[in-house]
């Protein structure tokens, strides 16, 4: 079951573990983009987009006229003249929710986000609506892997069809992006998930979050997360996934259909920031991260957080 | 002999000793990364008319859209008001139209159905709006391929089932009342009528929910298990069909069926 969420701005400030710093505009700050020692990595994010290939139609309902692939795939590109360092990433639930997906069973909306050039999307529990089968059927039609690293799909046809995590190198910076995804058992029927085996995805976050950032030395470590961004009963989800985890610093969460006034930023268990941040649903928005890196050469060591946090793209 | 092993001993170690300056570097290397995260900038684009439309991408998806609107604009009844659902309500228009609906199909085919609890409020997955229903309007409330089953219930799962339905904050039923007094069901009726741990039960609801679905409680022992060979949505398209027929308008009401403390 999703929950429809609204998290109200004053309480995000509130509950938020790490106080938001905000910087001023040093020259020094300017002189380093100026000399290449700053870059900057553009996360581009969507979630729970549910087969919504065209905007909702215009009938007096909440959402008429909103969303629409043809709108965001504009935008994206825009984003991409304009930034260099771009990934383009989505934390599942890419099928069910309108006809489209019922008569051609996810082969759109897998070619449409292939043609928007998204790097890597993990799995929602939607995504198993046509069974393990009808999913893996759509995968040669996406051009970019699903990132899963908490189901085990060995004893299932997908057993090489998913990947626990991918690196990207974007202007010499190393971003690890790994998916999580929910439990399975009472969401979704048996006979459509068979035999993939369901991970702590705790256990499994810490796991691989520590490998990427200390044997593959990722700068960055993202999480795709269709865990849920939070629940009144004991569950996990991303609230508890970003606490109870070290090395994650961001995580791209999605399932409760969530519309957040801003992301939150949770201390981690290292005491650093996780970013927790979802963009309600069906395409209605979509999120952006940039993300500012400087070169140490020749400067004192400065701890790793915390680092500045604005609510503004400059 | 002797001489030749010392030498590969010797070389071997030489070697095991390289690949511990190797990797002693590496970590050297990874304590210090090349560069700092300094700042986070964030931003939420909303998608709607302002913005322009890339073409090409209009272009990939027109074949399917006129598959689809061929086999899915077609009118099939109006709604006389906009139905919406909730999380926080134990009772909503959409939950009572969609219970009402697939409870009265149902007993067409199955007339001792008792009650009904056809989806959780959270398959409820889209407003019913005002005005033409079309199929695709059906499709986007119910877009799942659920069957209906019918489960006859001992009273004790029953309770079970109700337990689940009290601690939810309400779910969408039919035939069935209660009033919820912190998470649990109190004042039961069922099919006007007060309920009996006792007495056995036939439920109707979908497959989904009867396997476990959103967590349901109560329904994993039936007594006996009947499937109709109707999915929710065909039942809910039938209903709309039918009041269409009559020359009625789809409309629901909010009749207290459950009411929470």
């Amino acid at each position: 079951m999703e929950e429809l969420q609204k998290t109200n701005r004053r309480r995000f400030i509130k509950q938020s573990g790490v106080a938001m710093a905000t910087l001023a505009l040093s020259t020094s700050y300017i002189d380093a983009f100026a000399k290449g020692d700053l870059k900057r990595i553009t996360i581009l994010h969507t979630n729970d987009v549910h087969s919504r290939i065209e905007p909702f139609p215009m009938n007096g309902s909440r959402n008429q006229g909103l969303g629409g692939v043809a709108r965001r795939a504009a935008l994206i590109n825009k984003i991409r003249a304009e930034q260099k360092n771009v990934l383009l990433l989505d934390a599942g639930d890419i099928f069910q929710g309108t006809p489209y997906f019922n008569l051609f069973g996810g082969e759109l909306e897998m070619k449409l986000m292939s043609d928007m050039g998204y790097d890597a999307a993990t799995m929602g529990n939607h995504d198993f609506d046509n069974g393990i089968g009808g999913f893996y059927k759509q995968l040669p039609n996406a051009k970019f892997p699903i990132l899963i690293s908490n189901y085990d799909l060995s004893d299932t046809i997908m057993h090489n069809a998913t990947l626990p995590y991918k690196l990207f190198i974007k202007d010499g910076l190393k971003i690890g992006v790994f998916g999580l995804g929910i439990e399975l058992s009472g969401l979704v029927d048996k006979k459509n998930y068979l035999e993939t085996q369901y991970l702590d995805p705790i256990t499994k976050g810490n796991e691989i979050a520590a490998a990427l950032k200390n044997e593959h030395h990722c700068d960055l470590v993202i999480c795709l997360s269709h865990l849920g961004y939070q629940y009144k009963e004991n569950k996990v989800s991303d609230q508890v996934l970003a606490k109870e985890t070290r090395n994650i610093d961001l995580i791209i969460g999605g399932h409760t259909h969530t519309f957040m006034n801003a992301p939150e930023d949770v201390k981690n268990l290292d005491g650093k920031i996780t970013t927790i941040n979802q963009v309600g649903w069906a395409g209605i928005n979509l999120g952006r991260i940039d993300y500012y890196f400087d070169h140490k050469r020749n400067k004192k060591i400065q701890p790793a957080t915390p680092y500045a946090i604005s609510n503004y793209i400059d | 002999m002797t001489h030749i092993v010392i030498k590969k001993m010797l070389n071997s170690n030489f070697k095991s000793w390289l690949l511990c300056c190797v990797a002693i570097s590496l970590t050297v290397t990874s304590c210090q990364p090349h560069y700092t995260l300094i700042k986070q900038a964030r931003a939420e684009y909303h998608i709607d008319s302002s913005l322009v439309v890339d073409s090409g991408i209009l272009k990939s998806y027109q074949p399917y859209k006129q598959k689809m609107d061929a086999q899915m604009n077609t009118i099939i009844g109006e709604s006389s008001q906009e139905l919406t659902k909730s999380y926080d309500l134990p009772e909503t228009l959409l939950g009572n139209f969609f219970a009402d609906a697939v409870f009265t199909e149902a007993k067409k085919i199955d007339p001792s159905i008792d009650f009904a609890m056809p989806t959780t409020k959270g398959g409820l997955r889209n407003n019913l709006p005002k005005g033409n229903i079309r199929l695709s309007t059906i499709f986007e409330l119910m877009p799942f391929e659920n069957e209906l089953v019918v489960l006859k219930l001992s009273g004790r799962d029953v309770l079970q089932l109700l337990n689940f339905i009290a601690q939810a904050g309400g779910e969408p039923v039919a035939a069935l009342k209660m009033q919820i007094k912190n998470s649990e069901p109190q004042e039961i009726t069922i099919n006007g009528k007060p309920f009996e741990v006792a007495k056995t039960y036939s439920v109707l609801t979908s497959d989904y929910i009867a396997a476990g679905g959103d967590n349901s409680k109560g329904m994993a022992n039936p007594i006996e298990k009947r499937v109709l060979n109707l999915k929710v949505r065909d039942a809910l398209i039938a209903y709309v069909k039918a009041q269409t027929a009559t020359g009625k308008k789809i409309d629901a009401t909010l009749d207290g069926r459950i009411t929470k403390n």
